[in-house]
């Protein structure tokens, strides 16, 4: 690691002026605990590093908006999250996916901006905000404008942001009647990194899926929604073989990736049973991790 | 002395003497240890596998500012005409000279006093080389179609590896042979014959201190602080290399943080030395995380067995075929073939046994010892085929094994004759713990539970000699000298409580001197589970001539015979004042018959064998593959247990780490690269994988040559725990694992092509 800037600007406006459009070198850091890894490794050399620590409260706050959405500003650690009342009851799935997220060192000081905008493919809270249709608040130097999280992310370690946008803010709709599940998939130490991550959200209209989402992680080169399997379920009656036949169409549409974590046959092998699975437990509203 | 409980200082759980200072960040390890006028080394590593070096340009590192000087082989010649080392050839370069042979092998290094300039530095380098064929697989290069050096350099310390002396066109570094009887009669007698092939992965110590050398080189000798769990071998290897008397080599060692095999002999030691007498000031050389994994490793193993029983289930005759993948160089890799090698055939009474058993070069890191030295490698393939024999027999798995078992007073193949071994016990025991006469709910619907049991013996490495020296003060206190290495199994702590058992003082009340080849006498090293059986014997010993000096001291001075009287009296009646001291010294070396090389046979093995026994359940997801350990009983024949809290930590903790290396962990290797060299992405066993119920158990047992009944246990833990989960994944779905790890795509694999719909390759 060779010597850097490091800058710590007290407000969002500030903290963009110091990125560069241009200069991949210059970077924002929040709780920091993907970016070292890259520094340690030597995939990362910055020449500035632009801290978000010393932001206002503001954006590491959880708040229930009016309009029934919850927000949380972008510098909210993972912990605060995790622990949040609000949270818990407005979308237990998140506070049932932090306990096997990372470790509580990591949840600490890991800030849910961070978390997004890494583009980790293995991260396990995009799926889970993609499933219930978050948004996020992007502010550039002109403008803060306003994305879902399942658009944010455009490939292996990308995202869409420029190199001077900051996330901002996490706005999750009210959750209605939907209910939400998330399984982490590992193959080696229960603290690995996924092999494979599933989210999903369904809504019922008596005995049949009125809608569902299914979100896949890990296993592909970034968070997705499966259309088939989505398609498959949207209407259907609520059985086994409904959820099997959206295990079957998501298997068959995904293209995941080999690994060590798994070859890609067994991915595709765990796409199949997971996404039945995820969907049980939304149904049956078991919420206990795998 | 009120509070603490005098004499009986052996059986006590009594605490680490070390805990408070490291649970409070002041105990001292050399990773993070500074010396005034340090230069760090950065060191720049092959990246191909085996190749000539055509040239290594150095200039852009050399001029970049804030770099020392860099340094390649020639610099190290200058200073050390012969840099080659290794415990048992002198094979491995301080840096590659002429080829590598491994990718990730040192080829030249920055010094600069900012360890990052070092490292900045060194990624300026770049080195061409001439690729050659290279050879990854262990029963490949037993061919011999592509060689990894072109002439062996056996060290001459040990007799049975003289005959390799400049061989040439082989990459056979020990070929170990154990005859008796005649098998092949015995097989073509038997009722059934069953032969597999078993193998094993490379897996990595993964010390949580990554391995660090600090060599201060001056004229007049050299000091060097090391992590090394070997303080006398690396003093006795530097003094060679240097051409000097050991007394101008010195050894300092705090502790370790973790070692399990991977920290001895030399490491980093002679790099270090080198690298100082080069620059003339202090050099430290300390490696990332990542850096470990292209250091030492576990051995990777392919093993052939053969197994002939007979109508009554009686094993006739049994032929191993064991090949050791020991990398690039031969470190202790032809020392895990022999001596572990003998035992290849198992804990079973065979008259007809003949064991083949290969070190073999690859052009992959080195492999040494870990944690079992090469025994778990060798269980997990005959208790795989142990149980793979009763299945298709039809017996009952620890029916068949009370069948075969080899029973106290029997003779072993190699003609020794075993006694201590509580094996039977250690069986029944985890029989009992299982109910395994009880029927197991098989679960339902797409878990199926199953269990499964092995058992396991090992002999403890020979012949192997320690000293301790105890030194009483004119006080009374007492300061214990000893090279035994405490990198976390508790050696100090049951040190003291020999030391408290014979003089009759409290065990906490002694200290222990921090390794120092200048003050600490010799010892083999910590390795082996050695150090409670050897150094405990010389430790005794050391005490009970102090005490009888004590005792000489008493007469001397008048005192009458039983007298209580304070020790400080008696030295303050002898010097009139508080002075002097008495030193008690001990020697330790057990008695031991090397075997013939001809056929292996000997007479005394070993002084003792270590027995273990260990119980799965599991749970299988047959959709997935993924397999729930939800017990595991790990059961050990140590003896007396000398601290039983430290020996169930022991015991846990081995079979903990045996957890990973059966279920997960692997070292994934492309074309020689390993491609999750990082703690990021190869994992260890967290607290999340501990089955839910973990029972440690010690049988009754009295080891009658050990120091107050008590022998070694480091390692016992480990032997079993593969082929038990193994064997209990058989029993739970019907699919029988080869190879470790079993991790669940390898599960999912095997059941599919049991159903007939294989899962496509990518």
């Amino acid at each position: 690691m060779t010597p850097f800037e490091l800058v710590e600007p007290t407000s969002l406006r500030e903290a963009i002026a110091l990125l560069d459009p241009d200069d991949s070198s210059v970077r924002p850091i929040a709780g920091g605990t993907a970016l070292m890894l890259m520094m340690k490794a030597g995939v990362f050399r910055p020449s500035r590093l632009v801290s978000l620590r010393k932001l206002p409260d503001e954006h590491s706050r959880i708040t229930l908006a009016a309009q029934g959405e919850l927000t949380m500003g972008a510098m909210t650690p993972l912990s605060r999250v995790e622990r949040s009342a609000e949270v818990a009851r407005f979308a237990p799935v998140i506070t049932r996916a932090m306990r096997r997220l990372s470790n509580v060192r990591v949840r600490n000081v890991a800030t849910i901006g961070g978390n997004l905008a890494h583009g980790d493919p293995h991260m396990d809270l995009p799926p889970v905000l993609i499933a219930l249709g978050a948004q996020v608040s992007i502010a550039g130097p002109q403008e803060t404008r306003r994305i879902a999280v399942e658009d944010l992310f455009a490939g292996y370690f990308e995202t869409v942001l420029q190199k001077n946008e900051l996330i901002s803010e996490l706005r999750i709709p009210p959750q209605g009647k939907s209910r939400a599940a998330y399984i982490k998939v590992t193959t080696g130490s229960a603290e690995d990194w996924p092999a494979l991550g599933v989210a999903v959200s369904i809504e019922r209209e008596g005995s049949a899926f009125k809608s569902a989402r299914v979100v896949i992680s890990a296993a592909t080169e970034k968070a997705m929604r499966l259309a088939a399997a989505e398609h498959a379920l949207a209407g259907a009656d609520i059985d086994d073989r409904a959820l099997a036949r959206a295990g079957e169409a998501a298997a068959a549409e995904v293209e995941c990736i080999s690994d060590v974590r798994g070859s890609a046959a067994y991915k595709r092998e765990l796409v199949r049973v997971f996404v039945a699975r995820a969907l049980r437990q939304a149904l049956d509203g078991n919420g206990a991790a795998h | 002395m009120p509070a603490h409980q005098v004499g009986r200082q052996v059986g006590r759980s009594l605490p680490r003497i070390e805990a408070r200072e490291k649970v409070t960040g002041r105990a001292e390890y050399t990773h993070p240890m500074r010396l005034a006028g340090m230069l760090h080394a950065k060191i720049f590593r092959s990246t191909v596998a085996h190749g000539r070096i055509r040239s290594i340009d150095t200039a852009a590192a050399a001029n970049m500012p804030g770099v020392h000087r860099v340094v390649t082989s020639l610099d190290v010649r200058k200073v050390i005409a012969e840099p080659y080392y290794g415990p048992a050839f002198h094979d491995q370069p301080i840096l590659a000279i002429d080829k590598v042979h491994y990718v990730g092998e040192p080829v030249a290094v920055v010094l600069a006093a900012d360890p990052h300039v070092a490292e900045e530095a060194a990624a300026l380098i770049v080195a061409e080389y001439e690729e050659l064929p290279a050879v990854f697989d262990e029963v490949e290069a037993a061919e011999n179609k592509i060689l990894v050096h072109d002439e062996l350099r056996p060290a001459g310390t040990f007799a049975d590896l003289k005959h390799l002396k400049g061989r040439r066109g082989t990459n056979v570094a020990l070929d170990f042979k154990l005859r008796r009887g005649d098998v092949d009669k015995a097989f073509g007698a038997a009722a059934h014959v069953f032969e597999h092939t078993f193998r094993t992965q490379k897996a990595l110590h993964l010390a949580l201190e990554p391995f660090a050398s600090i060599a201060d080189w001056k004229e007049t000798g050299v000091t060097i602080y090391s992590a090394s769990q070997g303080p006398s071998f690396v003093r006795t290897e530097i003094a060679r290399l240097l051409g000097w008397p050991e007394n101008r080599v010195r050894i300092k060692v705090p502790y370790l943080g973790g070692g399990f095999g991977g920290k001895l002999y030399i490491k980093l030691e002679a790099l270090a030395t080198a690298l100082s007498m080069i620059v003339r000031r202090p050099v430290k050389v300390a490696l990332t995380m990542e850096e470990q994994f292209y250091t030492i490793t576990k051995h990777p193993s392919t093993f052939r067995i053969k197994t002939g029983v007979d109508a009554s289930g009686r094993i006739t005759a049994r032929k191993c075929e064991v090949f050791w993948n020991g990398g690039a160089y031969a470190d202790i890799g032809p020392r895990v073939t022999q001596k572990s090698g003998f035992t290849a055939s198992g804990p079973y009474d065979i008259d007809n046994v003949w064991i083949d058993s290969y070190a073999l070069y690859t052009n992959l890191p080195p492999a040494g010892a870990l944690r079992g030295f090469g025994i778990p490698q060798l269980v997990w393939a005959y208790e795989s085929h142990t149980d793979m024999i009763a299945q298709a027999l039809r017996l009952d798995p620890v029916e068949f094994r009370r069948r075969n078992i080899l029973r106290e007073g029997r003779s072993h193949a190699t003609g020794t004759v075993v006694q201590d071994v509580k094996l039977e016990a250690a069986l029944e025991r985890v029989a009992e713990r299982l109910r395994w006469n009880q029927p197991l709910d098989r679960g339902r619907g797409t878990l199926r539970r199953g269990r499964g049991v092995a058992m396991a013996i090992k002999a403890v490495i020979s012949p192997t000699t320690s000293v301790a020296n105890v030194n009483v003060a004119a006080d009374g206190s007492t300061i214990l000298y000893c090279g035994t290495v405490d990198m976390g199994q508790g050696s100090d702590t049951a040190m003291t409580q020999i030391v408290g058992e014979v003089l009759d003082i409290p065990a906490e009340s002694v200290k222990v001197v921090a390794r120092d080849t200048d003050v600490t006498p010799y010892d083999m090293g910590t390795l082996g589970s050695r150090s409670l059986f050897h150094m405990g014997h010389a430790v005794r010993l050391a005490a009970e001539e102090a005490r009888d000096k004590i005792k000489a001291l008493a007469r001397d001075v008048g005192e009458p015979d039983g007298s209580n009287i304070p020790i400080s009296e008696l030295f303050k009646k002898k010097y009139g004042m508080q002075a002097g001291n008495i030193i008690g010294t001990g020697i330790y070396k057990p008695d031991y018959v090397p075997p013939d090389p001809a056929n292996g046979s000997t007479s005394n093995a070993t002084p003792f064998w270590m027995c273990a026994a260990v119980g799965a359940e599991v749970e299988v997801d047959t959709e997935t593959g993924r397999v729930r350990v939800g017990r595991l009983v790990n059961v050990v024949d140590c003896g007396r247990p000398l601290n039983p809290k430290i020996v169930e930590t022991q015991i846990s903790g081995g079979a903990l780490m045996a957890l990973g290396f059966t279920m997960f962990e692997k070292m994934h290797i492309d074309a020689g690269q390993v491609t999750n060299a990082s703690l990021a992405d190869y994992k260890i066993p967290c607290t999340l994988d501990v089955p839910p119920d973990m029972e440690n158990e010690a049988v009754d047992a009295h080891q009658s040559n050990g120091p107050f009944g008590g022998k070694g246990v480091g390692e016992t833990a480990t032997f079993c725990v593969s082929p038990a989960i193994g064997n209990a994944i058989a029993d739970a779905c019907g699919v029988r694992l080869m190879e470790l790890p079993l991790n669940p795509e390898a599960v999912l694999r095997a059941l599919r092509a049991n159903e007939k719909r294989e899962l496509g390759e990518e």
